[in-house]
C-alpha cells in the first residue's frame, strides 16, 4: 500500500511488455528450458570467450592437483643428503641427556639417540651446541635440522614446528617403595607424601591435599632427603620428577611410580613443519628403535638399571 | 568488440528491468522492521561491550605484615577481563601492595594522537579495586614513531618529546590511578636500545624531554628512571654497559633533576639474598651500590625502587638456584627491603605469572601457573604476608 492506503495497478517499466513479468515467472521456475540458451550455439558465437574460459579451468586444475596432492619437495631432508649429515641442536649442560665429556665431546642420552637415528638413514649426527633458549629459533631459520635436548612439547609453537613423538616422560610421578602396596594417591589417606620443598611435586602435593586427598605433605629442603625419607620409611610416598625418578633408580634405589602421570613434561624432537619427509623417516625410525628394544638400552646406558618393579 | 559488448549489457539492462520490483511495505510492517533493526543494533553493541568485561567487585585491601611487597605483573598481552581480574586478586591474596606493569606505547597510540586504553582500563580499574599501587613501565615504539623496518625499542632523540605525549595523554587519564612512571626499561642494554650502542647522555635526553612534559600535567606523579640491567660486560661491549657505569655516567648527563625515584633491577642469580655486594658480582645487594652513586651525586634524598628482580629455580638453567632456596631467598629479600633499606620503597619480583608457557627458563620466574594453579613460592609468600612463614 501506498501512505494514502490505496492499491494501485503496476505501472510496467519503460520497455516492459505487457506480458513480461509472467515470462519471468516462468524462466525462474523452470530453469533454462525458459530461456533459448544453447552451449553450442553460444560457442559458435563466441568461440575465443569459450577458448579463454577452457584455459582458465585447465590453469586451475592444475593449480589445485600441485597443491594439495603433488609431492612435496623436503628441502632439509635433501640438504642432509647432500650433506651426508643430521645436523642437531642442543644445549650440552642437562646431563644424562647431554653434556661435554673431558675433552669437549658431547654424550648422553639425546647425543645417542641422534646417532642412532641418523643411522637408521646411513648418515652421521652432526651436534651443533647451542644455547637452551636459542634452539628452536635455530631450527626455525634452518640453522639446524631438528633439536633434541629434552627439550619439551610446545603446543603453541605446532603451526611453526614439527614435534615428534615422546620418547622420554619427565612429569611429575608418586613414587613409592618397590615392594609397597600403594596404587594411587587414593590409597594413600592418612599417609605420608614426602616432596623437595617448594618443587613441582610440591605444588601438586598442596593441589591434591586442596582437592580432598588425606595424606599429610612432607617437605625436605632437596630430592634427595625427600628419597630418603622413603627409602627409610619415613614417608610412604614421594612427588618428584620423571628425570629425578629415573636417576635414582639407575643408582639402586628400590622405588617405583605408580599412578598416572600427574603433570605432564614429554621431551620431543623438534624438526621442521616444512619437512614431510624427515618427519615421516622420524617417525618410523623411532619406532624401529622401540621395537627393536634400542630405546631400552639407550636408557639404561646412561640413567642405569632399574633395580626395583617398575609399574 | 565494443558494439557486441554494449549489446550484452542492452540485453541484461532488458532482462533486469523485467524483473518486477518488491511492493512498498506498509507502516506496521516498516515500524516492526525498524524495532527489530534497532533490537540488532544495541544487542551487539551490548554484546561488544561487555563481551570482555567482569564486575569490578567490591574495594578491596591487601593484609600483609611488609608493606614493601610487590611482584611485576605481567598483563601487557593477557586480553582477557576474567584472567586480569584473576591476577590481581591472587597478587591481593599473597600479600603484596605493589605491582609493576608494562604499558606499550605502541599497543596504546598505535596511530598518531589516536589512543586505544580499553585495556590499560581493565588493568588499573581492577588493580586499584584490588587495593594495589601501580607502578607504569612506559615503552615500545610504535611503527609510525621510528624508521621503516627498525627495531620496536628504537627511538631516535626527534621523536622524544612523541614517547612525551604518550606519557602525558597517559598521565592525565590515569592521574588519579597511577602515581608512579617508568621511563624506558634497560637502556644500559642494546637490546632495549633498539640494537644501538647505549647510550646514557641520550637516554638523560629522553628524560629531560619526558619528566618536564609529565610534570606539566600531574606534577605529583613521580617519575623513575634507571631500571638498569645488571651486566658485568666490559668497557666497550656492543652488548651493554655495566649498570654502574650507566648511572654514573646518566649524573655525569645532568639527569638528577629529571628523575624523582631510581628503578633497580636486583636479580641474585645463584647466590644468596645476603650475599655481599661486589663490583663483579651481581647478585641482590648490588642495589646497594647503586644507592651509593645516588649518594654520592647529591641524591640521597631520593627513594628507589626494585622493580624488577629475584631468583630463578630451572632446573637446567646455569643462573637458577634450587626451590627451597628461591623461597627462602624470596622473603629474605623483602625482608632486607623492610628491615635494612629504608631508602628502598618496595621489591617487585620478576614476574607474578605469563599469559602462555614460555617454555623456557622464565617459566621458573613465576609464582602461579598459566593455568593460576598457585606454585609452592606463592603460598610460602602468603604465609610470609600473614605471619607465618616457617622453613621446614
Amino acid at each position: 500500500m501506498n501512505e494514502e492506503g490505496v492499491r494501485v495497478e503496476r505501472v510496467p517499466p519503460q520497455g516492459e511488455t505487457a506480458g513480461a513479468g509472467r515470462q519471468w515467472l516462468v524462466a525462474a521456475s523452470h530453469g533454462s528450458r525458459g530461456t533459448a540458451f544453447s552451449v553450442r550455439d553460444s560457442f559458435k558465437r563466441r568461440p575465443l570467450l569459450w577458448l579463454a574460459v577452457s584455459i582458465a579451468a585447465l590453469a586451475l586444475a592444475g593449480w589445485l592437483i600441485l597443491r594439495t596432492g603433488g609431492p612435496a619437495v623436503d628441502g632439509t631432508w635433501l640438504r642432509m643428503q647432500e650433506r651426508g649429515s643430521w645436523r642437531v641442536g642442543m644445549d650440552p649442560s642437562f646431563p644424562p641427556f647431554e653434556t661435554l665429556d673431558a675433552e669437549g665431546a658431547p654424550v648422553g642420552y639425546d647425543v645417542d639417540l641422534a646417532r642412532e637415528i641418523a643411522a637408521e638413514w646411513g648418515l652421521e649426527a652432526e651436534i651443533v651446541a647451542i644455547g637452551y633458549d636459542s634452539l628452536l629459533d635455530a631450527l626455525l631459520v634452518d640453522r639446524v635440522d631438528a633439536v633434541i635436548s629434552a627439550f619439551p612439547y610446545n603446543a603453541r609453537m605446532t603451526k611453526d614446528v614439527h614435534y615428534s613423538p615422546p620418547y622420554f616422560e619427565a612429569g611429575v610421578r608418586l613414587v613409592v617403595g618397590a615392594g609397597a602396596a600403594y596404587e594411587e594417591v587414593g590409597d594413600l589417606e592418612g599417609g605420608t607424601v614426602a616432596v623437595e620443598w617448594g618443587s613441582r611435586g610440591d605444588a601438586i602435593a598442596r593441589r591434591l591435599q586442596r582437592e580432598g586427598a588425606g595424606f599429610t605433605r612432607l617437605p625436605f629442603e632437596s630430592t634427595e632427603k625427600a628419597i630418603e625419607a622413603l627409602l627409610s620409611g619415613a614417608s610412604n610416598a614421594l612427588l618428584i620428577d620423571g628425570v629425578t625418578l629415573r636417576l635414582a633408580q639407575g643408582e639402586g634405589k628400590r622405588i617405583r611410580a605408580v599412578g598416572a602421570v600427574l603433570d605432564e613434561d614429554p621431551y620431543v624432537i623438534a624438526v621442521s613443519i616444512e619437512a614431510p619427509k624427515l618427519q615421516s623417516a622420524l617417525l618410523q625410525a623411532l619406532a624401529a628403535l622401540e621395537e627393536e628394544g634400542r630405546m631400552e638400552l639407550l636408557e639404561e646406558r646412561w640413567f642405569g638399571q632399574v633395580s626395583g618393579q617398575e609399574e | 568488440m565494443i558494439g557486441r559488448f554494449s549489446s550484452f549489457l542492452r540485453r541484461k539492462s532488458d532482462a533486469f528491468n523485467r524483473i518486477p520490483p518488491l511492493a512498498p511495505p506498509s507502516p506496521r510492517a516498516g515500524k516492526l522492521i525498524g524495532v527489530l533493526l534497532l533490537c540488532a543494533v544495541f544487542g551487539l553493541s551490548y554484546r561488544s561491550y561487555f563481551r570482555n568485561w567482569v564486575p569490578l567487585g567490591p574495594q578491596r585491601t591487601v593484609a600483609t605484615i611488609n608493606p614493601k611487597m610487590g611482584v611485576h605483573t605481567r598483563l601487557t598481552d593477557e586480553p582477557d577481563a576474567a584472567k586480569i581480574k584473576q591476577s590481581l586478586e591472587m597478587v591481593r591474596e599473597m600479600g603484596a601492595p605493589w605491582i609493576v606493569e608494562y604499558f606499550p606505547w605502541a599497543y596504546y597510540e598505535p596511530r598518531r594522537g589516536h589512543y586505544e586504553w580499553s585495556h590499560p582500563d581493565l588493568v588499573i580499574d581492577h588493580a586499584n579495586r584490588q587495593g594495589l599501587t601501580v607502578i607504569a613501565r612506559l615503552g615500545y615504539v610504535p611503527e609510525w614513531a621510528r624508521p621503516e623496518d627498525s627495531h620496536h625499542l628504537y627511538l631516535e632523540e626527534d621523536n622524544y618529546e612523541a614517547f612525551g605525549r604518550y606519557a602525558v595523554e597517559f598521565v592525565n587519564r590515569y592521574r588519579d590511578k597511577v602515581a608512579y612512571l617508568i621511563i624506558w626499561n634497560e637502556p644500559n642494554l642494546s637490546l632495549e636500545w633498539g640494537f644501538r650502542p647505549v647510550d646514557p647522555a641520550s637516554y638523560v635526553k629522553m628524560l629531560k624531554v619526558v619528566y618536564p612534559m609529565v610534570k606539566a600535567a600531574a606534577p605529583e606523579v613521580q617519575v623513575l628512571a634507571g631500571a638498569l640491567a645488571p651486566t658485568l660486560d666490559p668497557p666497550g661491549s656492543e652488548w651493554s654497559m655495566n649498570d654502574l657505569d650507566y648511572l654514573q655516567r646518566m649524573y655525569d648527563a645532568g639527569a638528577a633533576p629529571y628523575f624523582d625515584i631510581l628503578a633497580i633491577h636486583a636479580y641474585g642469580l645463584g647466590f644468596d639474598a645476603d650475599e655481599p655486594a661486589g663490583e663483579s658480582v651481581i647478585n641482590f645487594r648490588r642495589s646497594e651500590l647503586l644507592r651509593e652513586i645516588m649518594v654520592r651525586n647529591g641524591d640521597g634524598h631520593k627513594t628507589a625502587m626494585i622493580t624488577e628482580g629475584g631468583w630463578n629455580d630451572h632446573p637446567r638453567w646455569t643462573r637458577a638456584v634450587r626451590p627451597a632456596e628461591r623461597i627462602l631467598n624470596s622473603v629474605r629479600a623483602y625482608e632486607i627491603a623492610i628491615a635494612e633499606w629504608p631508602w628502598l620503597e618496595n621489591v617487585c619480583l620478576w614476574v607474578f605469572r605469563f599469559p602462555w608457557d614460555q617454555k623456557s627458563y622464565q617459566d621458573y620466574f613465576t609464582f602461579v601457573g598459566t593455568d593460576f594453579e598457585p606454585k609452592a613460592i606463592y603460598l610460602e609468600m602468603q604465609a610470609y604476608a600473614e605471619g607465618r612463614f616457617e622453613a621446614p
